[in-house]
């Protein structure tokens, strides 16, 4: 195995020392550079009261790369797909190495907060979102009730 | 699906003045107005081609020697270095990420206009005291350990590393293409096992110096560090925002915004692979596939700020002023503190005082130290354009049938010997046109995609 990059070492201690709220994030312990997220839904959005699960990976290239981040919590969100798979500009041709772990799952939480019909992932929900955004909206509340439940451990 | 979302193309419409080639690219897609076919071929052969010709007639065997001797510019030698860094990175970031111009690089760090490759600590502790920095300093090697095996090329056979022939590890019983496709992973097998036992060499000579510089005896190693050198280095440190290690200063800043990052790290920072722009999609109708978009298109965009985002990142730095080692200084071993160490650290400046003392600094840009960045692009473009001038003469050659005996029918009828059209001196633009379509055809037809080497013979031929 090659040596886990002190980057990724510090910024795991980082997480963990200094949490960011709404949001936790903790590595494999077989793999270090897979973790396992929650993310919180945002106040005010249609997925107020979801705890969403997802997956992050760093990639060998990482921070040169961006993490690969993926929903594991079924949703409805414009930019989000079936699989999981985000749209997300941060994720892709905007990532910088610059930005972190921490910085990634706030612009998904903020995503979550402002979805972007126009740069659709999911097709159907985007055409739902602009056609009729209360329907849409309340199609997203319902699925953040069926699937993100809060789970009281 | 997959799509991506550069908000920044598609809110500042100037990316396209950001491509020096955008207004040839402009030409190119008029001419091919004009005329498909000669477009096509002017779009494959005068932008690119020319650029790209001296290179394709090269053996696979000296590029191979290339890249060997370019890997070889990477390898940090204890007896180079400036101001108590290196010519060559540490080794932070893996061998395959390392595609910058090793020479402009080594060139830029000794003219001090980029700080020098630092030996990175994984921690630093404000408490450690002067004696204890300077006995984890002597315990730095040169090069981070890399794995010795890689998974990659776990089933590869390496031979004898130091015969530089390996045509005799190539199954000849297997297809060109697979021999091919064998001989280059077997290359990289080779050079990356070579580039391991090369730093190596360099950590055992420098190990190997430090011992013998202990002994009284001996006469000292002027290239090795003063105690007093390891100890400014390393005492006035701080960490890379990027890879979060720990190293001496000063920085380099970022021109923008006046954000520190090291050499290790910027060297990482390039270009995005040549693509084409991002376009706002309706989810109601389908995008165009890749094939259909012109190749002209193709773009690249110079790195962004990783820090504030801001396009065309540039770099500049201001050397140390308490201490000038190793070229163009005295040498490392003779390296003593004047004054007192607190008093003139660069790295207290000021944004403001920074960049009032950049003014006549070098700028430096990720393309600074790749200048073949527009070739790599124009490569990538007469890739696409070779693609759809295939699919242009195939689509083309059933209209070219019909026209062609259109036009012998017309030329028995004007002239009554056929054969006196082969006499005509100059031949007119029509029959030009039919010549390079015929050929434009013949080439398709040749260049089958996915076999490289025809690829590259018709390249030679046009």
């Amino acid at each position: 195995m090659a040596s886990l990059p002190k980057r990724i070492i510090k910024e795991t201690e980082r997480l963990i020392s200094d949490p960011v709220p709404g949001i936790t994030a903790e590595p494999h312990e077989d793999n270090l550079r897979y973790f396992n997220v929650t993310v919180e839904g945002p106040a005010g959005s249609p997925y107020e009261n979801g705890i969403f699960q997802l997956e992050l990976y760093l990639p060998d290239d990482y921070p040169m790369e961006a993490p690969k981040v993926r929903f594991l919590t079924k949703i409805y969100h414009p930019n989000i797909d079936r699989l999981g798979r985000i749209c997300l500009d941060v994720l892709k041709t905007n990532w910088s190495p610059a930005l972190q772990i921490r910085t990634v799952l706030l612009s998904v939480q903020a995503l979550l907060a402002s979805p972007n019909p126009n740069d659709p992932l999911a097709n159907d929900v985007a055409e739902e979102w602009i056609q009729n955004e209360a329907g849409a909206k309340a199609t997203a509340r319902e699925w953040t009730q069926k699937y993100a439940k809060k789970v009281e451990n | 699906m997959g799509n991506v979302p550069t908000k920044a193309e598609q809110n500042d419409p100037s990316w396209r003045n950001n491509n020096p080639n955008s207004n040839e690219a402009k030409r190119t897609r008029n001419r091919r107005a004009v005329s498909l076919v000669s477009g096509a071929f002017r779009g494959n052969n005068g932008s690119s081609q020319s650029n790209v010709g001296s290179h394709r007639r090269r053996t696979t065997k000296e590029r191979e020697q290339d890249k060997e001797e370019r890997a070889k510019q990477l390898v940090v030698k204890y007896n180079e270095n400036v101001d108590g860094g290196f010519l060559a990175p540490f080794g932070v970031y893996g061998f395959d990420k390392l595609d910058y111009d090793a020479k402009i690089v080594k060139t830029l760090i000794k003219e001090r206009k980029l700080a020098p490759f630092y030996t990175p600590l994984q921690d630093f502790d404000e408490s450690w005291t002067k004696e204890e920095i300077i006995k984890i300093v002597d315990g730095l090697p040169l090069h981070s350990s890399y794995e010795e095996n890689l998974e990659e090329f776990d089933d590869v056979p390496v031979g004898n590393i130091n015969r530089r022939n390996f045509d005799d590890l190539i199954d000849r019983t297997l297809s060109k293409k697979d021999q091919r496709r064998q001989r280059s992973q077997i290359f990289r097998a080779r050079l990356y096992k070579k580039r391991i036992l090369w730093q190596e060499k360099e950590d055992e000579l420098f190990l190997e110096k430090k011992l013998a510089s202990r002994n009284p005896a001996n006469e000292p190693d002027k290239f090795l560090p003063s105690d007093d050198l390891k100890y400014d280095l390393y005492k006035h440190g701080s960490e890379c925002p990027i890879c979060f290690l720990y190293l001496p200063g000063p920085m380099n800043y970022s021109v923008c915004c006046q954000q520190p990052i090291c050499t290790e790290c910027f060297v990482q920072i390039r270009r995005a692979e040549a693509h084409f722009p991002h376009e706002e999609i309706d989810p109601t109708t389908h995008a165009p596939r890749e094939e259909e978009k012109d190749p002209n298109l193709l773009t690249s965009e110079p790195a962004s700020c990783p820090y504030c985002a801001i396009p065309d990142f540039s770099i500049s730095y201001i050397p140390p002023t308490s201490r000038r080692t190793g070229f163009g200084g005295i040498p490392s071993g003779m390296f003593t503190i004047k004054l007192e160490p607190e008093a003139d650290t660069p790295e207290e400046m000021t944004p403001r005082s920074r960049s009032k003392s950049l003014e006549g600094a070098s700028i430096i840009t990720s393309d600074t130290i790749r200048p073949d960045w527009e070739l790599k692009l124009n490569k990538e473009r007469a890739r696409l354009v070779r693609r759809s001038t295939n699919a242009t003469a195939i689509h083309i050659s059933n209209r070219l049938v019909n026209s062609a005996h259109m036009t012998r029918r017309e030329s028995t009828q004007d002239n009554h010997s056929s054969n006196s059209s082969r006499h005509t001196p100059e031949p007119t633009a029509d029959e030009i046109e039919n010549v390079m379509m015929e050929e434009a055809i013949r080439l398709s037809l040749e260049d089958s995609p996915g076999d490289k080497r025809q690829k590259k013979r018709s390249q030679t031929m046009v």
